[in-house]
């Protein structure tokens, strides 16, 4: 019962909506989604591995009868799922310094969300929003989202480098491995277990 | 399309918890036992069943009150939340998961109202359905590999440190035969088990797992 | 932001000394009333951080107190529970936490670090040995009349002396001391390069709250500190760690190595830093020394590795690297400006010059302190996710070359191009050239807040 498999973090967030600001969010989601450069910053922020909000309307929690009582709720609800890397700190830390504006932008629909600047009374909201992980699966504990990208580079340069050396002599092939060697130079970090942290 | 980023999919289901005051311990606390124990390495359902990258199993006893002047409210059920990050399509997800783990999916949605178990799989993947919930918005750092593509990437990446490491210096002939066999050795190597742990190192460098 | 009283901050905060000789002295106190009684007599004695206008002193004297101590001095419960997490535990405790594993562990350390509860650091600065005996026994001569604290421990330290004088060199060989931060209101030589990065290029202060408690910080807000304010306003939380250097297992490490780097030994140990011996940043000057940049303040720290992403000039995993980012990572240095240390201490231990014969098990290394207004968000931070680990700079679990505590398995690749004066070049089996040997986390309190715990007078509310 962890939120915390190898170096990836679960982190589930619920947060009520008053419904008619729901529409706004639904509206800001389509366009996030279609503009991609708005994801840039998300993108090199390179530690969440997956993210994803779900909006969950008051009158659309599955309802299978058999005995179920039915919802009767006031509020929307937005629930957040993180795969991130790192300590909780260090990624509210690094969302507060660099991302507020998108931040904001997503959780100012929600009731009572203080802003994500300064970061104290943030940290402090999503403390209060956050329910915990019991059960938290990931193929691949030993890497973040850093090594599944670099591993990947490796491994599209070596493809590369496998066809042409079939055909080549030595002294082509050493050019070859040369430029095989820069293009992965910054690529090779070893993966294995994340940091204690606590 | 929400659900679907690249050729990851996002799934999202919830499904309502049995509420039954006569059993004890109750439903909820009965899936909590149940993923207290499951494991969450090579061992896993999820490794064993194909197309997995990253899925996490929450029990969401209520929504969360956040203070004055809110509304406090609460919700009438338990759900259980199952959040996945898969290869392929949600059918052939679900299909391959009622194949190989039948049983650890009826240890934890038995718990839930309406689930038919999974040896009916048109039944099991109709109630999966009712219970899904769309995506609003889905991130990927990474949207087009698989999970094999990714095991085997990662296996590569660390055996090309390896290699790089160990020819420094060498002659391009030598160099060009090493290699050959280099690709050879590393072709026929198998993809690294799911949810396994990084090969083990002989100190101890500072790290641990929870 | 209001300017700073420097009366009321102790000196060694605001400036490093520049003095050649040190001694550091770790107390244990049996009993409150007469550690309080020791302290209102130390009070005037603490340097403050007043200018010398009339020149140096003979010594200067500085005290910090650890969770241990506060608790020994009997501050109330209410207070001292509201001290971080982290100080509250001790650096002993934190060990998983920051890497000190294998051989970093406190088992390796020395015997005082090991085993009694230290209380207290008192840190003694001086121009001359004599001056710095001359300031121990009238220090003796205190705790004899109070009676208030056993010494537990001691710890010289000195400048390395070369031809007769003494610099800023560790026993590297390295010219040591660049970077230490500009924070606002703090008055000192500036440089550009070791403020933060503003969009347009140019360096501004970092605001004070990064060092000192209750100003505001880089997050808009002030730092979190214990109560009531008085204590903790004007004070910061200090690192101290003794780090041994294996002055030999690095010489024959590079001599080794080198031997297959196209670029020669000294270039080699450039790449490991990420500056030439004699402090030439390698990304001004990636092919050799360069006195005219690394004796130049408006140059020396200025720079950034922004045109440099395949770390060609410097290697992606150098040190300075490392420790100081600045836009490696993208978004200005918005990200690494509430990560920023600024560092104290002196090397300890015999210099051996570079030809001199010298082992691993002779006691040299130096005393490393760290000033911050939060452990565990700077220093600590930087240790776990910079020094010992490195998916922030994209290198997965590879540790920092010179302080990563390897235990014979480290890696460090350096970047390189096409040029046969810089290939890459991946250097394997890395041992522990620094090893921990003792440390904790202390509390420096302000002049005011020295005297509230002097005098027993510090009230929770």
């Amino acid at each position: 019962m962890s939120n915390i498999n190898g170096k990836v973090y679960a982190m589930n967030a619920v947060t009520p909506m008053k419904p008619w600001k729901t529409w706004i969010l639904r509206i800001l989601f389509f366009v996030l989604w279609n503009v991609k450069p708005l994801q840039n910053d998300l993108i090199n922020l390179s530690f969440i591995e997956f993210a994803r909000w779900v909006i969950l309307p008051r009158n659309r929690f599955p309802y299978l009868g058999n005995g179920q009582v039915k919802e009767d709720l006031k509020y929307d609800y937005l629930l957040f799922f993180s795969n991130f890397n790192g300590t909780w700190n260090q990624y509210i830390d690094a969302f507060s310094a660099v991302l507020s504006n998108g931040l904001n932008m997503i959780w100012r629909w929600s009731e009572k969300f203080p802003g994500s600047v300064p970061v104290t009374p943030f940290k402090a909201y999503i403390a209060q929003v956050q329910f915990d992980t019991d059960y938290y699966y990931t193929a691949y504990p030993y890497a973040a989202a850093n090594d599944l990208k670099s591993a990947h580079i490796v491994q599209s340069a070596l493809d590369n480098l496998n066809q042409r050396a079939q055909s080549c002599t030595p002294e082509q092939f050493a050019d070859a491995y040369l430029n095989f060697v820069l293009q992965v130079q910054a690529h090779l970090g070893e993966t294995g277990e994340a940091p204690v942290v606590s | 399309m929400p659900n679907q980023n690249g050729t990851v999919y996002g799934l999202t289901i919830l499904s309502p918890i049995i509420d039954d005051e006569r059993a004890t311990p109750s439903h909820d606390l009965k899936i909590r036992e149940y993923l207290a124990t499951l494991p969450t390495g090579e061992e896993s359902p999820f490794a064993i069943a194909p197309g997995t990258h990253l899925a996490r199993l929450v029990v969401m006893d209520d929504v969360i009150y956040v203070g004055a002047p809110s509304c406090e409210e609460h919700l009438r059920s338990k759900y259980l939340v199952f959040e996945s990050n898969c290869d392929s399509d949600m059918e052939s997800y679900l299909r391959g998961l009622a194949a190989s783990v039948p049983q650890h999916l009826d240890a934890i949605w038995s718990h839930c109202v309406g689930y038919p178990g999974a040896a009916n799989v048109q039944a099991f993947l109709d109630y999966m359905t009712s219970c899904q919930i769309e995506t609003t918005f889905f991130f990927a750092a990474v949207n087009n590999k698989s999970v094999t593509e990714t095991l085997t990437a990662l296996q590569t990446q660390r055996a090309v440190a390896d290699f790089i490491a160990c020819h420094q210096g060498m002659k391009s002939e030598q160099l060009q035969k090493e290699f050959a066999e280099f690709m050879r050795m590393l072709k026929a190597a198998p993809v690294p088990r799911p949810g396994g742990q990084a090969p083990r190192r002989d100190i101890k460098t500072g790290g641990r797992n929870e | 932001m209001s300017k700073l009283n420097a009366t009321d901050i102790q000196g060694f905060v605001l400036r490093g000394y520049n003095l050649p000789v040190a001694r550091y002295l770790f107390l244990q106190f049996e009993d409150a009333q007469r550690a309080r009684s020791l302290i209102v007599r130390l009070l005037h004695k603490v340097t403050t951080g007043q200018k010398w206008d009339a020149g140096k002193p003979a010594s200067t004297l500085n005290i910090a107190f650890t969770h241990l101590g506060l608790v020994a001095l009997d501050l109330p419960d209410a207070t001292l529970l509201t001290f971080p997490v982290e100080f509250q535990q001790g650096m002993k405790k934190r060990a998983a936490i920051i890497g000190d594993t294998g051989l970093n562990s406190p088992e390796h350390w020395d015997e005082c670090w090991r085993t009694c509860p230290i209380h207290a650091w008192i840190g003694v600065n001086a121009q001359s040995s004599q001056a710095l005996d001359a300031a121990s026994a009238d220090l003796k001569t205190l705790l004899e009349e109070t009676d208030g604290a056993t010494i537990v421990g001691s710890q010289d330290a000195a400048a390395v002396v070369i031809d007769g004088k003494p610099t800023t060199r560790e026993h590297f060989g390295f010219i040591d001391g660049f970077g230490n931060p500009d924070y606002l209101g703090v008055e000192r030589s500036s440089q550009p390069g070791q403020g933060k990065l503003m969009p347009d290029g140019s360096w501004a202060p970092l605001a004070t709250g990064e060092l000192l408690l209750g100003y505001a910080d880089e997050a808009g807000e002030l730092p979190v500190a214990p109560v009531p304010h008085l204590l903790a306003s004007n004070g910061t939380f200090m690192v101290y760690r003794k780090l041994h250097q294996n002055l030999a297992t690095f010489r024959a490490y590079l001599e080794e190595h080198a031997a297959n780097y196209g670029g020669g030994k000294e270039k080699l140990a450039a790449k490991f830093i990420g500056r030439w011996q004699d402090g030439t940043p390698i990304e001004l000057s990636p092919d050799r020394s360069d006195p005219s940049i690394a004796q130049d303040p408006t140059r020396s720290t200025n720079f950034t590795f922004g045109a440099d992403p395949g770390g060609t000039r410097c290697p992606i995993g150098a040190h300075v690297r490392r420790v100081h980012p600045r836009d490696a990572f993208g978004f200005a240095s918005k990200l690494i400006d509430r990560r920023r240390i600024t560092r104290r201490g002196l090397p300890y231990g015999r210099f051996a010059a570079e030809g001199e014969p010298a082992t691993d098990e002779e006691d040299r290394g130096v005393i490393f302190m760290a000033l911050n207004a939060n452990i565990s968000r700077q220093f600590e931070f930087v240790q776990q996710q910079w020094i010992e680990y490195g998916n922030d700079a994209h290198l997965g679990n590879e540790k920092d070359p010179l302080m990563g505590n390897h235990g014979g398995n480290g890696r460090f690749i350096v970047q390189g191009d096409t040029t046969p004066i810089n290939p890459p070049f991946i250097c394997g089996n890395l041992p522990n050239f620094v090893e921990l040997r003792g440390g904790d986390y202390f509390f420096l309190p302000s002049i005011t807040a020295l005297g509230m715990i002097a005098m027993g007078l510090v009230d929770p509310r």
